[in-house]
């Protein structure tokens, strides 16, 4: 439908802010257009890589000719209902882009740039791209937007010392600041952006690489570091002038939370608390010595299972951990926070949230424990209103390998904002606040957290 | 993003525990004209705290604000909610550490802080400071510090330099396909070519050509004045852009700049705006002169010059009284378009307030006062710019003839100035907006 017009329209855009961290809510609205009438929200930006993302939503102007994305719902498009940030977190590779892409910023120093168009009518992402000269004329109205993972003032610096490698990143100002040590999977690498933001929230964080990173020397995709690696990174961070040595923090991703729950235990380590998201209390290698975490046992902890993925499953069953290989976690000394994605299937995150829960149960340190559950998200629960990869390449050679990450868009998208908050929260009552060994929430431990605007899904 | 409603209300610390106070500003980047949060977290309660702001100007001097808090029971200072008990400002006032700026002790004097590259942002460093300071900033080391970075320009925004049909501007372009509205942006008898108020309004989606008129140099190296084809050119070149909406262009003036915008609304046949806006200006001028006739004018008054005690010129008198003959001023009862005219009652550059009375008698007596919106702000000076940037009220001017420094006596005072400039900037835009965005009739059209 298209509309009739008198004179020649104007139609105005506004993003607050234009120039916004990724964890903070860009507010989009649509002024001077006619009263109730079908418009389409989308946002395109290019990652890195140079692949397009895009996403599209639809809506209707009320009866002043305005819309406003914090108070109206999308019908349909790449996400329903009232949605702020649905452009951006429903954001999907284009059509013609390469396959099982996963968005990752690897440059913290500069922003994503998004560009939100308004235009008239509903279009479908499908029509878009096949006739981009016709979608054009319906434009009404473009602004950018920048989206940031460092705050000004943050000061990032490269780390290559005692052999431990890694990224500070520091907040502005003297300090000294709480410190967080900042782990991911078994990807490797050095993935920079959460402890940007962590920095960004007052927060010293060390973004630790210890897997499959060229400046770690060894073969790679072998494990080459152990516990001495870990305990010396812990004292880079803890040693630093402008660090709160007793007031410091482990969060691990995947992978990460087995290393993160294995230093908590070692006694020259003392965090504060731990914060686990999707990952395993034990790991299926024996063991080799205290400088290297795993040898090469013949058995991997990878697999192909029978869909044709690369799978972690069974090497995350707590039944397939030889008992030596478990964390001893009866001796936690602090709080826990473990964050479990229901649709996670790349980690059995719920059984290993179970098994911590009863070893703790056992030896009366429940009250340390607290755990917060969502249905419909997978493993890779990041910083906010960023999209889930249900599934991603994860090699290229031999052959083509893609992985699977379990998540459904929109829950996804929940889980993850609810839990940055409540990760934000933790960490902050932990290490600003009294230092206590109680839980920090008043709610009852193992809680099933459905996210607001899902629960007339589930009731 | 609240995340702190997630942190419990944390008790007392042990004693001894040294407490790790936190320091934020939201958003921590942002336009100028936007306001932000800053607050303070996990102090002590009822500790006594300044928070300091510092900002380095493009010039190079350093300019700076402090207000005296006192934390709350739960050992929080919430500047957008707490008092400040002193300082460079005191009292409720969420954008405090901003408007009150002055230069640090030690600056040069007749100071006046202007951005000249638009695309680079101001970077203000907030730093909380135990105890209640006043001086001795940069030798004491802050509790916390932040950094609230502010913008002239937002993402997208395309800056062209405009060098044809003789015309010395800079046109700034909103992102998106357009079309836009424009504005035709004039400054004042300074001189020069200021871009950051047109780079603010490309900003909020108007595409604005800030244009240099004074201090030209002709062909033959010497000063060249402008007539009226100057002015209509650059109009035009608005008009006929192919992201403007021809029928949506307006004029903004300030100071000298009213004079111009008046002028050409009430006589050009080129330049028909859809509205104008008039800062701190006048109507009175020789009509049918040339700019240079109305500098000569002015000049012939120059006995009028005014000095206060502290030697700073006071120009506002040489165009008082204001005449009765009609071939002195600009005849109001011919302009067709809405003015809003934003005078300040302390102005001592120009007689703003005078003159706005004045053309408010004559278009009551043409009958066409309903166009008129008249926002007169008591104890503000003479340059009412967008918000939050410090008031002054006196600065360092140079002559544009003579190249002669003197200062300058604007007027205001720092408290009653910063809100006028904020009332009048929000004023202003939703003025704009209902005369260049909303004034569209369509309906949606039905094919089924």
């Amino acid at each position: 439908m298209r509309w009739r017009v008198t004179d020649r329209m104007v139609r105005l855009l506004t993003a607050t802010p234009s120039r916004a961290l990724m964890d903070e809510q860009i507010v989009l609205k649509g002024h001077y257009l006619p009263c109730n009438s079908p418009v389409t929200f989308r946002a395109r930006m290019r990652c890195e890589n140079g692949n397009l993302w895009e996403s599209m939503s639809h809506y209707h102007t009320d009866e002043n000719g305005d819309v406003d994305l914090t108070r109206d719902s999308s019908m349909g498009g790449s996400y329903i209902g009232c949605e702020p940030m649905g452009l951006f977190w429903s954001l999907q590779p284009a059509r013609g882009q390469e396959e099982g892409l996963r968005l990752r910023k690897k440059n913290v120093d500069t922003p994503y740039t998004v560009h939100v168009t308004m235009l008239e009518g509903h279009i479908l992402l499908r029509d878009s791209s096949e006739d981009e000269e016709m979608i054009g004329k319906q434009e009404l109205a473009t602004v950018t937007v920048q989206r940031w993972y460092k705050a000004p003032g943050v000061q990032r610096i490269e780390i290559c010392q005692n052999q431990v490698v890694g990224t500070l990143f520091l907040p502005p100002g003297p300090g000294p600041f709480p410190g967080v040590l900042d782990l991911w999977g078994i990807g490797g690498g050095l993935v920079e952006y959460r402890a940007a933001l962590f920095a960004s929230r007052g927060l010293a964080s060390l973004a630790l690489a210890y897997f499959n990173h060229k400046d770690i020397p060894g073969p790679r995709n072998h494990f080459t570091v152990g516990d001495s690696y870990f305990k010396a990174a812990w004292r880079v961070l803890q040693d630093h002038p402008q660090v709160c040595g007793n007031r410091m923090a482990i969060i691990g991703l995947s992978f990460g939370v087995f290393i993160a729950l294995r230093m908590a235990m070692y006694p020259s380590v003392s965090p504060k608390c731990v914060v686990c998201i999707n990952g395993p209390l034990g790991v299926y290698n024996s063991l080799a010595n205290e400088d290297r975490l795993t040898c090469d046992t013949g058995k991997k902890l990878w697999g192909v299972n029978q869909q044709g993925y690369l799978s972690f499953w069974e090497a995350s069953l707590p039944s397939n951990f030889p008992p030596a290989n478990i964390v001893q976690i009866e001796k936690l000394e602090c709080p826990l926070l473990y964050i479990v994605g229901e649709d996670d299937l790349s980690c059995a995150s719920m059984v290993n949230a179970d098994e911590i829960e009863k070893r703790l149960l056992a030896v009366g340190k429940s009250h340390l424990f607290t755990r917060v559950s969502y249905p419909g998200a997978g493993h890779l629960i990041e910083p906010p209103y960023t999209p889930c990869a249900r599934t991603s390449l994860w090699a290229k050679r031999p052959t083509k390998l893609f992985t699977q990450w379990g998540g459904k868009l929109a829950e996804h998208a929940a889980a993850q904002e609810d839990s940055w908050q409540r990760i934000l929260g933790f960490l902050e009552c932990n290490l600003r606040g009294e230092q206590r060994t109680q839980s920090f929430s008043t709610k009852e431990p193992n809680q099933h957290i459905v996210p607001k605007h899902l629960d007339t899904l589930f009731n | 993003m609240d995340w702190w409603l997630f942190v419990k209300v944390c008790p007392q610390k042990m004693a001894g525990e040294r407490p790790c106070p936190l320091l934020s500003v939201h958003p921590s980047r942002c336009l100028v004209d936007e306001k932000f949060e800053v607050l303070c977290q996990h102090l002590l309660p009822a500790l006594q705290v300044t928070l300091h702001a510092l900002l380095h100007s493009d010039e190079g001097d350093y300019w700076e604000a402090f207000g005296h808090y006192l934390s709350d029971a739960a050992g929080s200072v919430r500047v957008s909610e707490d008092a400040s008990l002193g300082g460079s400002y005191s009292g409720v006032e969420p954008m405090g550490l901003l408007w009150s700026m002055r230069p640090i002790p030690g600056s040069k004097p007749g100071l006046r802080l202007r951005k000249k590259d638009v695309f680079k942002p101001t970077d203000v460093y907030i730093s909380l400071y135990e105890g209640h300071l006043n001086e001795g900033f940069k030798d004491k080391r802050p509790l916390a510090s932040v950094v609230a970075q502010r913008w002239y320009t937002a993402p997208g925004v395309q800056r062209v330099e405009v060098r044809e049909k003789g015309l010395k501007g800079t046109l700034f372009i909103p992102p998106g396909p357009g079309p836009f509205p424009a504005l035709l942006d004039l400054w004042g008898g300074g001189g020069g070519l200021v871009e950051f108020r047109s780079a603010l309004l490309a900003s909020r989606g108007y595409v604005s050509l800030s244009l240099q008129y004074i201090g030209l140099m002709g062909a033959d190296g010497k000063p060249h004045n402008v007539g009226s084809d100057y002015f209509e050119a650059a109009f035009s070149l608005l008009k006929q852009h192919p992201q403007v909406c021809p029928d949506r262009v307006a004029m903004m003036g300030l100071s000298f700049g009213v004079s111009v915008t008046l002028g050409m609304a009430a006589y050009s046949s080129v330049i028909k705006p859809k509205c104008v806006v008039c800062v701190s200006g006048s109507h009175v001028m020789p009509v049918n002169g040339s700019l240079a006739d109305v500098f000569d004018e002015i000049k012939k008054n120059v006995k009028n010059t005014r000095y206060d005690e502290e030697q700073r010129i006071i120009w506002r008198d040489l165009l008082l009284p204001i005449p009765d003959d009609p071939s002195k001023k600009v005849e109001m009862g011919r302009i067709k378009c809405p003015v809003l005219l934003i005078v300040g009652e302390d102005d001592q550059n120009w007689p703003a307030s005078e003159s706005a009375e004045d053309m408010k008698q004559m278009m009551e007596q043409a009958g066409n006062s309903h166009l008129l919106t008249i926002l007169s702000y008591p104890e503000t000076g003479h340059l009412i710019e967008p918000p939050y940037s410090p008031h002054f009220r006196a600065s360092n001017f140079m002559l544009s003839e003579t190249r002669n420094k003197v200062v300058v006596l604007w007027g205001g005072h720092t408290v009653p100035h910063s809100r006028a400039q904020e009332d009048s900037w929000h004023k202003t835009l939703a003025f704009l907006e209902q005369h260049l965005y909303s004034s569209a009739t369509v309906a949606p059209g039905s094919n089924h």
